[in-house]
């Protein structure tokens, strides 16, 4: 019988030389021969930029254990070319966001490989905290609904997905929150994530007959217990509502109590 | 150096228009905004046709005046962009104005040269 076969895409020559260099030659001992040879390339021709560009934003054409091997590369570039850095930056966030938006499981690892990524251009200080931390809350806001009357189709009670996408990017780059502004952000994300874990968990859809995925629970305690391994998880949906209440009354009145110096300094 | 200014004081300046028509072009686009607020930087990405249906296009702007902001905002967003499919079929594409989540703006020029 005869076979269709999957057309072969032709690309420009240049096309090819870009995908071989960061989809088969870079590896961790590679990094340095493919940063020479991406910086030799013509970033003033239009077309050889975006597609340098594309091809470094779309990091799930590379295999997932050599992300970072991307993300060292790109800081090497990024001196010399610095817009190619925020471009890419830009291009997984949206990446993120669609794939929120779409949320269609045969994206699921290009999601897994974007979040990874994300986390290691933070390591390579291609992006400060602040956006990783706006991701994660995006990962436990984005359409969630946390009354479990009115589910979200965006994320819907089974769907475990976004706990998963929270894991990769801790897991990724949370061991350097260790310290300072950055360490108090994680504890507070930590707060809300444990939030959104037990509306999950509480749940109807769960019953004794069709659980909670176990395997969800060990992915979220192994995640936590690296970063904060004397943080003792809350044991149940009110005790990770009033944890979040607990943390909004203490910013609240840190606020009220800036808001009357404030009025003090006016009167003077 | 207004935009520089109001970045340093923390002020979000950078706005992203999403989920335009795949088809779209930069040309049709700026067409179609009509007179862009001042501004430092616009930047149009072509879609990712391995999403379709769901590649979108999509443009940055910089504004020099954070003011003019909100009213783009309310002139653009959900503002319906039309589009035909390769089969003809006619679709409506409601735009979203936000902040960029990554508020960066390239500078004109890179700060080293590369010697190579």
């Amino acid at each position: 019988p005869e076979v269709e076969r999957a057309p072969i895409k032709i690309r420009p020559p240049m096309h090819e030389y870009i995908r071989k260099l960061l989809y088969k030659d870079l590896s961790k001992i590679t990094t340095e021969k493919v940063l020479r040879q991406m910086r030799k390339l013509n970033w003033q021709e239009e077309d050889t930029c975006r597609y340098a560009i594309k091809s470094l934003t779309r990091v799930w054409n590379v295999k997932y254990n050599n992300v970072h091997c991307v993300a060292n590369m790109l800081a090497g570039l990024v001196p010399y070319q610095e817009n190619v850095g925020i471009l890419i930056v830009d291009g997984i966030l949206e990446e993120i966001r669609l794939g929120m938006e779409i949320n269609d499981p045969k994206y699921n690892q290009r999601r897994v490989s974007a979040a990874k990524y994300l986390g290691e251009l933070y390591n390579y200080r291609l992006v400060e905290s602040a956006v990783i931390f706006k991701t994660l809350y995006s990962f436990i806001t984005f359409g969630v609904s946390l009354d479990a009357a009115v589910p979200s189709p965006l994320d819907p009670p089974e769907h475990m997905f976004r706990i998963r996408l929270v894991c990769v990017l801790l897991d990724t780059c949370g061991q350097y929150f260790d310290r300072g502004s950055s360490k108090r952000k994680l504890d507070c994300f930590l707060i809300y994530f444990q939030r959104y874990i037990w509306v999950k968990k509480s749940n109807p859809t769960w019953t004794e007959a069709h659980p909670f995925p176990i395997e969800v629970d060990f992915m979220v305690s192994d995640t936590v217990e690296t970063l904060r391994p004397k943080l003792k998880l809350s044991t149940s949906q009110e005790e990770a509502v009033k944890a979040v209440e607990e943390l909004e009354q203490e910013y609240r009145n840190k606020f009220l109590g800036a808001l009357s110096i404030q009025e003090v300094d006016d009167y003077e | 150096e207004g935009a520089k200014k109001k970045k340093e004081e923390g002020i979000p300046t950078k706005v992203v228009i999403r989920r335009l028509p795949p088809s779209l072009t930069q040309e049709t686009l700026v067409e179609e905004l009509g007179p862009l607020p001042d501004h430092d930087f616009f930047l149009f990405v072509a879609a990712d046709m391995s999403l379709v249906p769901h590649a979108f296009c999509r443009a940055y702007i910089n504004f020099k005046n954070p003011e003019e902001i909100i009213s783009f905002k309310d002139k653009f967003d959900g503002y319906i962009f039309n589009d035909t499919t390769s089969s003809g079929k006619k679709m409506e594409y409601p735009a979203i104005v936000e902040f960029a989540p990554y508020q960066k703006v390239p500078k004109g020029r890179s700060k080293k040269k590369d010697t190579k």
